[in-house]
């Protein structure tokens, strides 16, 4: 008999993996606090944030950097990317407290004096951002790979975006604003030709 | 066709900048002054009689401010099923995500919690899965009347369209074809989960929600809230995508107007992306038999079709199983059944109907095509539609294009080979597929005042799923108008300030709304030839309320046909699309720039429809296993292949500067398309939708 992984998780398996868990009555007790220093895009904050908290929640509601959005909450959809001490996480399974003393980069922190940084310019050019909401996280994404990797080519820049995922399909048109930011457009174009 | 001023260049959106600064502001980033947050309980079982509910430990739980259940909120949700009543809290619970209660607390850790503090008694019921099967006698009834729900006269029999006689046609036919095909339930997705804000002031409710109609939501939330229409605002500045399940109203947003009511406080209400997943709905699972006659010569003489569509317990969309259409064939005989079943809601999802009903018949004639030999391209030239439904003339017509001029961008000459010729462990094959979808004109609105300044202000009620329907909305006016587009101002989103829209569904926007603005300007600049421009804080206003304009017996459609390569690891049976050209027929493109984003994203969901998505449900508990982007395996920057985009324009005579539909087209044949593809390079079929490894490899051992 042929047992394919798909008919085995619709048949027996899944009854597993969905034994339902009962939830343990909580108590109404205060959620425990800590107050930590964070830098975010050059502002230093010292703030009490409960230790529940995730790093996207306090940039979102309290300290106002709603650009990051939230489309999964749990680290599948990348839309809550920031750069943390340079390097591109999910912000939404960060929690507040881990970021104690650390460095955030959010897209509010990419334009500089008011000038938009390449990328951004690339996105609107190349029309990045169609409804926008994995947009931020496109952009974070695309910076950190810049930062350490100035001039990618098409490769590269897929498997370094390749945890934001963009429903729109946008794709075609995010790898080509990073080309295109990146100055490796045309020389692109020329290998594929 | 002329070349124009404004539209028909490629001009980046005018809201550009704001999305990329992250300060374009959704409805998630929206926070009231005394705000709350809601959370929402949900069954755990596929078919409950809810016996006992008790909120006594919720209720004590600090933080806590008010909770909804059936046993206190009997508001029917009006847009949630057009059969039957559907509360926003239904008893019994009829699928794994049906709504129980609804609480709103301080902050959302607290509402949470709260949520897990209710204790529900549930009396199992028994529940059926598939579509099929809860037809067969003794199958537990999911609505009053049976599970087969009503066709649109409301019988319960099947939606039947017939041409022809089907008979004849079979009987005229040399060989007859027939096989069966499946497509899955799969969820829309868009990357911002649901989330509304209600507000009261006195008896006026505002509602901020990521709607794609702020007019139908706006109307809607008034029917069903009892309140007068001018009572209520909706409001909606940015969203993030939707892809046919953010029109009309939900629940919500009932939910959280209601919570709002009883708090004496503004509600945030917020899904999960799980919830999201499971409780909104997607694209109907369906079931498809196809009977196709033909010649020897390869022409088509009857087709038919017998499906089924899993709805899930409530009937929120038609279960559509369409494409017929894109052939020419005498004899037609298609009969859909929509099916309650025990699974989550399906409604509209991008091309509703077509994309899984173009999978399957696609799929049976590039069999018919291979059986007589015929390259799939020549068979499908030599019976694609000349008139719709083989009656009524087209407005305009550019499917011959779009197949010829595709298929020369795609090189299909030099890489198309009959099935089944190549071997080694890489196989390389080429599909086509074909689609159509109707651009129909109806009612819209717009009004656009002048000031002193030569400041244009368009009003129109469009939200922008994603589609730059602002940016297209400006081009127009600013075309007709004969001013820079700086000279625009677009207000949007907002029924406080806007006119009526129709709505971003059904790939409206552009023809009708774009229509309105067009005869809006013309009106305008009238009156600014005869009076000039206002003085001082006047304004000069042109208001146009449209009906559709008569076709004179036409039928005005978009046409689409999409060419991919895949490459095949026969020992892995995994799948890679490495090239694909769509060629789109949608008129004249307004915004080539932002069209072509819409064309590439559309091919590529449809290759995430033909090799990934599936919401797979265990069939001994009838618990869901794949709600979430990881469990459904949204496409990815790696899955993607480059999509070049090839426009056949042609100018029709009924759209805003020769424009027809094109958001909706540009996913219907690409699930075809791609299963063709793999037809082709390995010889073999793969009938059911997605088109997984094990699902290769169980053809090819």
């Amino acid at each position: 008999m042929k047992i394919s992984r798909r008919k085995f998780v619709e048949g027996t398996g899944g009854g597993l993996v969905a034994t339902t868990v009962p939830l343990q009555a909580q108590t109404a007790a205060e959620p425990p606090k800590t107050t930590i220093k964070i830098t975010v895009n050059g502002t230093v904050h010292r703030i009490e944030v409960e230790d529940r908290w995730t790093l996207a929640e306090v940039l979102r509601d309290h300290l106002g950097l709603t650009g990051s959005k939230i489309g999964c909450d749990r680290g599948e959809c990348g839309a809550c990317t920031v750069l943390l001490d340079g390097k591109n996480v999910y912000s939404c399974s960060q929690l507040a407290v881990w970021a104690d003393g650390r460095t955030v980069q959010t897209v509010e922190g990419l334009a500089q004096n008011g000038k938009l940084d390449p990328l951004q310019e690339a996105f609107i050019e190349h029309d990045g951002p169609q409804c926008g909401f994995c947009t931020s996280g496109q952009l974070m994404s695309a910076k950190a790979l810049l930062n350490r990797h100035p001039h990618p080519d098409r490769d590269q820049v897929r498997h370094a975006m390749t945890g934001n995922i963009c429903r729109c399909g946008n794709y075609n048109h995010y790898v080509e604003s990073v080309l295109a930011a990146a100055g490796t457009l045309s020389a692109d174009a020329r290998r594929k030709a | 066709m002329n070349s124009l001023k404004t539209v028909g260049h490629p001009t980046s959106r005018i809201d550009a900048q704001k999305r990329v600064t992250g300060t374009a502001t959704y409805t998630g980033d929206l926070r009231l002054p005394g705000m709350l947050y809601a959370r929402v309980l949900r069954s755990p079982h596929p078919h409950a009689r809810i016996k006992r509910i008790d909120l006594s430990k919720a209720q004590a739980l600090p933080g806590v401010k008010t909770i909804l259940t059936h046993e206190n909120c009997d508001v029917i949700w009006g847009s949630g099923d057009m059969r039957n009543k559907r509360y926003l809290f239904n008893n019994p619970v009829r699928f794994v995500g049906d709504a129980v209660a609804a609480v709103a607390a301080v902050d959302r850790h607290t509402a949470e919690e709260a949520t897990g503090l209710i204790e529900v008694e549930y009396e199992k019921l028994p529940f059926v899965l598939d579509p099929e099967d809860a037809l067969k006698t003794g199958a537990v009834e999911i609505q009053p009347g049976g599970n087969l729900s009503t066709n649109a006269r409301g019988q319960h029999e099947p939606e039947t369209y017939r041409r022809g006689n089907i008979e004849t046609g079979f009987a005229a036919a040399d060989r007859v074809f027939e096989d069966q095909y499946s497509s899955p339930h799969i969820n829309n997705a868009q990357l911002e989960p649901r989330v509304a804000i209600a507000q009261w002031d006195g008896d006026h409710l505002t509602v901020f929600t990521p709607t794609q109609g702020i007019s139908n939501c706006h109307t809607e939330i008034a029917r069903d809230l009892k309140l007068a229409p001018e009572k209520v605002r909706v409001v909606c500045q940015f969203m993030g995508g939707g892809f046919g399940n953010k029109n009309q109203n939900h629940d919500f947003e009932l939910m959280a107007a209601i919570l709002a009511k009883n708090a004496g406080a503004p509600v945030k209400i917020e899904f999960t992306r799980k919830e999201d997943f499971l409780s909104v709905h997607g694209r109907w699972p369906t079931k498809q038999y196809y009977k196709i006659g033909v010649r020897n010569d390869g022409t088509l003489t009857a087709i038919q079709l017998r499906g089924y569509s899993g709805m899930g317990p409530y009937r929120k969309g038609t279960g559509g199983i369409a494409g017929i259409e894109i052939y020419q064939c005498p004899h037609v005989e298609r009969m859909v059944s929509p099916v309650y079943t025990n699974k989550a809601v399906s409604a509209n999802l991008r091309g509703p109907d077509y994309p899984q009903g173009v999978f399957g018949l696609e799929s049976l004639m590039d069999d018919i095509a291979a059986s007589l030999k015929m390259d799939p391209l020549e068979f499908r030239l030599k019976n694609m539609t000349r008139k719709f439904q083989d009656q009524t003339p087209y407005t305009s017509i550019g499917l011959e294009d779009c197949l010829r001029k595709g298929a020369e961008a795609f090189e299909w000459k030099q890489r198309w080979r009959a099935p089944g010729e190549k071997t080694g462990p890489v196989r390389r094959g080429v599909g086509v597929a074909m689609g159509s979808f109707g651009s129909n004109l109806g009612r819209s609105s717009a009004v656009i005042d002048v000031d002193s300044h030569g400041m244009y202000h368009v009003h129109v009620g469009v939200t922008d799923i994603g589609t730059a329907a602002k940016t297209t909305m400006a081009l127009i006016a600013a075309e007709e108008l004969g001013v820079g587009l700086d000279k625009i101002d677009l207000i949007s989103g907002d029924t406080d300030r806007c006119p009526y829209s129709v709505g971003e569904s059904g790939s409206r926007t552009t023809v009708q709304t774009g229509m309105a603005v067009v005869q809006a300007a013309k009106e305008l600049k009238e009156q600014i030839a005869e009076k000039g421009l206002p003085p001082g804080n006047d304004v000069l206003t042109a208001t146009v309320n449209l009906n559709p304009p008569a076709l004179n017996g036409q039928a005005r459609v978009s046409f689409v046909a999409h060419f991919a390569e895949v490459e095949i690891d026969i020992e892995m049976g995994h799948v890679k699309v490495t090239k694909y050209v769509a060629a789109h027929d949608s008129g004249r493109v307004v915004n080539p720039l932002t069209a072509e984003s819409q064309v590439k994203g559309g091919a590529t969901m449809g290759i995430g429809m033909a090799l990934h998505e599936e919401l797979l449900y265990d069939r001994a508990s009838g618990l869901p296993l794949t709600a979430g982007y990881y469990g459904a395996r949204i496409m990815t920057h790696l899955d993607t292949p480059e999509v070049d985009v090839l426009w056949i324009q042609t100018d029709d005579p009924y759209g805003p500067f020769g424009a027809k539909t094109l958001g909706e087209p540009t996913i219907i044949p690409s699930p075809a398309a791609v299963a063709n593809a793999i037809y082709n390079a390995i010889g073999k079929r793969v009938k059911d939708l997605p088109i997984t490894r094990d699902k290769v490899l169980g053809v090819l051992a």
